[in-house]
């Protein structure tokens, strides 16, 4: 019975801790410009995610070490350092977009300008990082997170012409007005939304937060591969209102306030607040995953003592590394920059830091000295291998893309 | 197998095996990571005697050692923090001491960092509820 609870409330805070501020914004915008017709590359990230999460918690509990001591061990020093300075810098953006999420969803409750709310957002972020255990922080945000399923019930209250929404999934392309470079550019953006590397980061040194054995890999494989998913149909759910509602009055996503418009539209003020405490719940839960993985990649590499099964006095670099990491997300935003363009830049950056995060994780995995017998198998690698490609691909095309098309524009 | 030369028991490759492995002390918490050896036997430089002693493992090196390792150059003799290598009691995916880490110098900024900035934040010495 108690393992039937952890399972379903590990299932429960992964449909919730999916969703963060780069899926909520970028499938909102997606919704509104190409209707459904990007909804394929969720399932593609989402399968990805699956597929290196379980790879990362596998390692972790197998071998007792996170990801970023397996780069730099593998890496060496300099490639390993030029690794971190990457994926640090992209996760710092991602820090930022999440408190600036946390901020505008404050707003949405109460009018107050965002930028009243960063110092507020930032200190919440740090307090529960300082003083909460780590299972607490994932379950509540997570659950609470769930509400963001108004989403998925607005649409069905929305009554939409299902036959023209799956259409739009069925034939993927730009429609007639849009360019082909943008829309691939916005699949690339969807994909690293999806695909977050911050995800594995979290993933595998949460494993070692909660000491994983290789006997809780079943309930681990179980809470990705159920919860995940339906984290993707939820993304699914934001870009299909969009698509319902914003799409046919050609509103521009700049906001969250149009993100939550269809939700508004189909359920009243009750739905509003649904999503609002949705919305609320996952950027702040992202935000705390993002701020603890900064720790986490830098403690990592240079060997600190970190996790928050310590006290902050036994794992005081690792502390003293988030402390400023918040700081410094909280004087990009009082710059004013507007926390939807960062989490824009954010996700398409996070495309390009994939390989650095996702490559290491694939070599160690089939390594005896660290995984015995509990190497990847034929099934595994040859997946494995095939996403590796995918997600050079969409590497190597992000920059470019984002240059020739403007950011999107 | 049938090198002659081939030591008994096991053998490790100190640049695959120990740079860059984690070291932990007895009770498991982290102390660095292994930036760098020093070797003892040889002198940098020096053309090695072949009927020489082979050369030993004297320290793990850490600190001013990593900067170095990435951008050239040798830190001076006195910048060096040192681990004797006699501490070490077991070398598997990881590289464990048969002490307590708090006390070595390889964690001096960790103890400077909590007794001067975390510490006296309020909580810092409280375990997470």
């Amino acid at each position: 019975m108690r393992r039937i609870f952890a399972v379903a409330l590990g299932i429960l805070t992964a449909i919730g801790g999916f969703v963060d501020i780069g899926d909520l914004v970028t499938n909102a915008i997606v919704g509104s410009r190409f209707g459904l017709g990007l909804a394929w590359v969720v399932l593609v990230g989402v399968v990805g995610i699956c597929v290196y999460a379980q790879m990362s918690g596998r390692v972790a509990a197998v071998s007792g070490r996170a990801t970023f001591e397996i780069i730099r061990e593998r890496l060496g020093p300099r490639a390993g350092l030029a690794n971190l300075g990457a994926s640090f810098l992209i996760n710092l953006l991602t820090v930022t977009a999440e408190i600036g999420g946390v901020a505008l969803s404050l707003q949405l409750a109460t009018s107050v300008d965002p930028l009243l709310w960063v110092p507020v957002a930032a200190f919440g972020v740090w307090i529960v990082i300082w003083r909460a255990r780590f299972k607490l922080l994932e379950n509540v945000t997570g659950l609470l997170g769930l509400t963001l399923i108004v989403f998925a019930v607005a649409l069905f209250m929305l009554s939409p012409d299902w036959g023209s929404l799956a259409g739009q999934a069925l034939q993927p392309g730009p429609p007639a007005d849009e360019q082909m470079s943008t829309y691939w550019f916005y699949a690339i953006a969807l994909f690293g939304a999806a695909m977050t590397p911050y995800e594995v980061f979290f993933f595998s040194s949460g494993a070692i937060e909660e000491k994983w054995t290789e006997k809780d890999l079943a309930t681990s494989r179980a809470n990705v591969l159920v919860g995940f998913p339906l984290g993707g149909v939820l993304s699914i759910a934001i870009a299909g209102c969009a698509a319902v509602v914003l799409l046919p009055a050609s509103i521009d996503v700049t906001s969250l306030s149009q993100v939550v418009l269809p939700v508004a539209e189909a359920g009243g003020k009750l739905a509003l607040s649904f999503a609002i405490v949705g919305i609320l719940a996952a950027t702040f839960g992202a935000a705390l995953e993002t701020t603890l993985s900064s720790g986490y990649t830098l403690a990592q590499y240079f060997g600190w003592s970190w996790g928050k099964f310590r006290r902050p006095a036994k794992a005081a670099r690792f502390h003293l590394a988030m402390i400023i990491c918040i700081f410094v997300a909280m004087a990009i935003l009082a710059t004013g920059v507007d926390p939807i363009l960062v989490t824009e830049y954010s996700v398409v950056f996070s495309a390009v830091a994939l390989p650095l995060t996702y490559l290491p994780i694939l070599i160690i995995a089939n390594d005896r000295e660290y995984m015995g017998d509990k190497v990847n198998g034929r099934a595994m690698n040859l997946i494995g291998s095939v996403y590796l490609v995918v997600i050079l691909v969409a590497a190597i095309a992000a920059i470019p893309l984002l240059i020739v098309t403007g950011a999107g524009s | 197998m049938n090198d002659p030369h081939r030591p008994a028991g096991r053998v490790l490759d100190a640049h695959l095996h120990i740079l860059d492995r984690q070291v932990l002390d007895r009770d498991g918490v982290p102390v660095t990571t292994v930036d760098d050896l020093e070797l003892d036997g040889i002198e940098p430089g020096a053309p090695i005697e072949p009927d020489a002693p082979p050369p030993t493992v004297a320290a793990i090196l850490t600190g001013p050692d990593l900067a170095t390792r990435i951008f050239g150059g040798r830190p001076p003799e006195s910048r060096h923090i040192r681990i004797p290598w006699k501490l070490v009691s077991e070398v598997g995916t990881t590289i464990r001491l048969g002490i307590t880490g708090y006390i070595l110098d390889a964690t001096w900024t960790e103890r400077w960092v909590s007794e001067h900035i975390i510490a006296r934040i309020p909580g810092g010495r409280h375990d997470p509820e």
